[in-house]
């Protein structure tokens, strides 16, 4: 199974927010309401994830968990795909 | 020869001496193979000559009949129809040779009955399976076979007379008849082609359905019935082509009709009367509307006349209470049709249980954001459909058919140059524009060419 890794997971989501008209900063530890990165752009991420894999991600494995951050994305998403 | 002339002038239907052009070969009604039926009959055809045989022989013989194209029944569809006391009858599968297969262009042999593997002794052939259950016929009883977009074909009782909706006198015309035999839009260009003179039909064969516009010219066909997918397809495969067709009725049905597709018809047919019909093999034709506007006036809505269907939305869903039902319906039919209120008309947008997306918790209706997809002046089809997405449990995704490179085929919209269509970022922009955050397509994927099923729609 093809992996993304996190630095292609960040381009990704740089796509998602250029297509929104917003940018992606560099600071992993940006938070997610000042840069303007919603439930559908995570939404849409994971979908681009899923496409470049070929493989749908399991949402329900790893259980609830805050996600605030640029890096919290970047995180869940590399270790969403090892489920 | 005294004894065809008896019972010709007996029973033949008015229109059987109407033109029809079939499989390369011009002929009428009564030219076609002699079919010998044992009714109940299920006919699978393998062309579309023997469905028109078929559907000739019930006009005159008035056998209980089923018309259907083999492809559609599976084998266990077969048993279930033997099991019903249908004999299964297959004609045409042998077709390479036109004159096994009981026709030639010059018409019949004075036998008649040379229909595929038939002889005149009648029941000898292989393409004759009995029933298991055999039982009585049913004398002027038509099937169809429900168009299974809700899943497994069902039968639907209907007769000639239910099946038969344009009655007023028609201004002649040839028609083209693209559908797949045993439809009911397929029963719908028969019927009227069968009861009154001067409707002619060209026939298009499912291999000739790319390159219809040109048959058609050849033919002069004035007058042409389809879904929206098979008008989009045209008008994307060769717009030129289109426009060479004489036409002076266009007719929409079979699917949700919206604005573009009927303005983009109405920029190449300026004259023409361009229709949309909704109808179903349940409820019959229930609303036709010749304005040229997608949906129809909210004014009919609980309007009852007699002999006519009365038309209703409840909870966002077409009722429709018909004369023309299938038999064994009655009363308000609920067709499972999304009806939205939007000013002065009623839009029908798709079907209730594939049109509804719900992106974490906002309800989308596909329909209506397909249809800000197809506005888009270098959109020519697109798709909608819901896909599973975290946190918001579905997301509105897309598929898109651009229209092709080069000059659009009349005025309006700007010339397209070639590898200049639309990309997805641009269309995702055109929707957000259009549509609340929710209901934009988030991920639209281009494809070159529409999507089709046997049945012209493209909705799986």
């Amino acid at each position: 199974m093809k992996e993304l890794s996190r630095a292609q997971i960040r381009d990704l989501m740089a796509q998602v927010l250029k297509n929104q008209g917003k940018v992606l900063p560099a600071d992993d530890a940006a938070d997610l309401r000042e840069v303007g990165f919603r439930s559908l752009d995570f939404s849409e991420l994971a979908l681009r994830v899923e496409d470049e894999t070929g493989e749908e991600l399991n949402f329900d494995a790893p259980g609830l968990r805050r996600i605030a951050t640029v890096g919290d994305v970047l995180d869940f998403l590399v270790e969403l795909q090892r489920q | 020869m005294s004894v065809g002339t008896a019972r010709q002038a007996a029973v033949h239907p008015a229109g059987a001496d109407n033109r029809i052009v079939v499989a390369g070969a011009t002929l009428t009604w009564r030219d076609l193979p002699e079919l010998a039926l044992p009714g109940p009959a299920a006919v699978l055809a393998h062309s579309a000559r023997h469905a028109l045989a078929a559907a000739h022989h019930h006009a005159v013989h008035g056998t209980e009949l089923l018309v259907s194209t083999a492809s559609r029944v599976d084998t266990g569809m077969r048993d279930e129809l033997r099991a019903a006391g249908f004999t299964v009858a297959e004609f045409g599968a042998e077709a390479a040779d036109p004159a096994a297969a009981g026709l030639t262009a010059a018409g019949l042999t004075a036998a008649g009955l040379t229909a595929a593997g038939l002889t005149a002794a009648g029941l000898t052939a292989a393409g004759l399976t009995a029933a298991t259950r055999p039982r009585p016929a049913e004398p002027g009883r038509l099937w169809l076979l429900t168009s299974g977009s809700t899943g497994r074909p069902k039968r639907v009782g209907h007769t000639l007379e239910s099946l038969t909706t344009v009655r007023g006198h028609q201004p002649g015309r040839t028609w083209l008849c693209p559908y797949a035999p045993g439809t009911y839009a397929w029963w719908q260009v028969v019927t009227l082609s069968l009861t009154q003179a001067g409707q002619h039909l060209v026939v298009v064969e499912p291999e000739q359905l790319d390159d219809w516009p040109a048959l058609a010219a050849t033919h002069g066909v004035d007058a042409a019935s389809g879904t929206p997918t098979f008008w989009r397809r045209a008008l994307h495969r060769d717009p030129a082509g289109l426009a060479r067709v004489p036409l002076r009725q266009v007719t929409l049905g079979g699917e949700p009709v919206d604005q573009a597709i009927l303005d983009r018809l109405r920029e190449l047919f300026p004259a023409a009367r361009i229709s949309w019909i909704y109808a179903s093999s349940e409820v019959g034709a229930a609303i036709v509307v010749h304005d040229g506007r997608a949906g129809f006036p909210v004014r009919w809505l609980d309007r009852v006349t007699p002999g006519r269907p009365t038309i209703g939305v409840l909870d966002g869903e077409l009722v429709i209470t018909s004369p023309y039902h299938g038999a064994g319906l009655a009363g308000p039919v609920r067709t499972g049709d999304r009806a939205q209120i939007l000013g002065d008309r009623v839009l029908i947008t798709g079907r209730l249980d594939s049109d509804e997306i719900n992106v974490g918790g906002s309800k989308v209706s596909a329909g209506g954001v397909r249809d800000v997809l197809t506005a888009h002046p270098q959109v020519a089809w697109a798709r909608v459909t819901g896909r599973r997405a975290p946190l918001l449990g579905q997301m509105v995704v897309a598929e898109v058919v651009p229209v092709p490179a080069g000059p659009p085929p009349t005025g309006g919209a700007a010339p397209v140059a070639p590898g200049d269509g639309p990309d997805e970022a641009a269309l995702v922009r055109w929707c957000a524009d259009r549509l609340p955050e929710y209901a934009v397509p988030r991920r639209i994927r281009l494809l070159t060419e529409i999507p089709v099923k046997e049945t012209l729609k493209s909705d799986v």
